[in-house]
């Protein structure tokens, strides 16, 4: 049944878009606006909090090139009007073979604009010896 | 995956610097072929082949065969995203340390590879096959044979120059290796440093080796 997207689920796309057409094209300095002031990131397992620690990790990840290809995202509105939503796709950098990864948000409407207070990355790998 | 009787699992690890075609040294290994798009199943972060190994004696006699289950782990990168566990070297029993022979900087990062190995690896001399890859760009070295040789020297450790792209010396150094280690567990009075689940408890095992399980530092 073709039936209107949900507004929290344009906002969510529109997000989702902006975050990896910034991720792959610019130096990622401008990843952290999209952030607000006190978001928190938890990468790969490690936490950064703040937009400053988030920016900083994310513009000195070390490679030149990635490339995000996004398989399927989901939203849902939450009970305090946030939207929660989950990525799953690949991506690849430089010349390494492509890798799955997951990436959850929250986005908070604060001062009439939509910003992530929170963000969880994880690689799909599996097979991680412990 | 790992179905079938098997007398041993060997595990190896691919280590050196993104870009000096760990993955696909591994897929001419496994496969056969060298793919320079690389289309990959996501997820999968090791490769698998059988074979069978004959230790050969001093005479040259050889012995009866064993197989062998071997796995070969790649990083794939992803030490771009998180810190590689120490499992990850602690697991392994030989390592194939790659740099590109046409980036030099790969080479020069070599020692800080095997500072790493040394300090995280089962033992502190684990076995290791060092392999320039990428020799068929001829045109594009910039590692001479003699450095590299050197190098190995220094740490006592084989050298090969290989190609992924057109398989030269992939099957040889692998080979090296596996001969290195089944070598160490034959002469290993105590087996103590073999990881867990490396003997197979059902398959025709030497009961010498399968006895002890205890992750002690290698004591030969």
């Amino acid at each position: 049944m073709a039936c209107e997207k949900e507004i929290w689920q344009k906002i969510g796309e529109g997000f989702v878009q902006e975050y990896y057409n910034q991720f792959d094209n610019s130096n990622r300095m401008g990843l952290g606006n999209l952030y607000s002031a006190d978001a928190c990131l938890t990468w790969e397992g490690t936490p950064f909090q703040g937009r400053e620690a988030i920016t900083g990790k994310l513009a000195n990840l070390p490679f030149k090139r990635i490339k995000h290809i996004i398989t399927e995202q989901d939203f849902q509105p939450t009970v305090d009007s946030c939207i929660l939503i989950m990525v799953f796709g690949q991506l690849q950098v430089d010349d390494d073979p492509p890798m799955a990864f997951h990436q959850v948000f929250m986005l908070k409407s604060q001062n009439c604009a939509w910003a992530c207070t929170n963000d969880v990355f994880r690689l799909g790998i599996h097979n991680i010896p412990v | 995956m790992s179905d079938g009787e098997y007398d041993y699992l060997i595990k190896f690890l691919a280590l050196g610097d993104s870009g000096v075609g760990k993955t696909s040294f591994l897929y001419q290994y496994t496969d056969g072929k060298f793919n320079s798009k690389f289309i990959t199943t996501v997820g999968i972060d090791f490769r698998e082949k059988r074979l069978v190994y004959k230790s050969t004696g001093p005479d040259g006699s050889s012995g009866k065969g064993q197989k062998i289950h071997m796995q070969l782990w790649d990083t794939a990168g992803q030490e771009r995203f998180r810190s590689l566990t120490t499992a990850f070297f602690r697991d392994a029993m030989g390592f194939l340390l790659l740099f590109d022979l046409s980036n030099e900087q790969s080479f020069l990062n070599v020692r800080n590879w095997m500072s790493q190995l040394q300090m995280h690896a089962y033992c502190e001399k684990p076995d290791i096959v060092l392999c320039g890859n990428k020799c068929d760009l001829t045109d594009q070295r910039v590692v001479s044979e003699e450095q590299a040789r050197e190098l190995a020297q220094k740490y006592e450790i084989s050298y090969f120059e290989t190609s992924a792209a057109n398989g030269q010396n992939v099957s040889q150094a692998v080979d090296v290796l596996l001969d290195l280690i089944m070598k160490r567990m034959e002469q290993c009075v105590d087996k103590s440093w073999i990881p867990d689940g490396t003997v197979r408890a059902n398959g025709p095992t030497n009961p010498d080796i399968s006895e002890s399980s205890d992750r002690n530092k290698c004591a030969c």
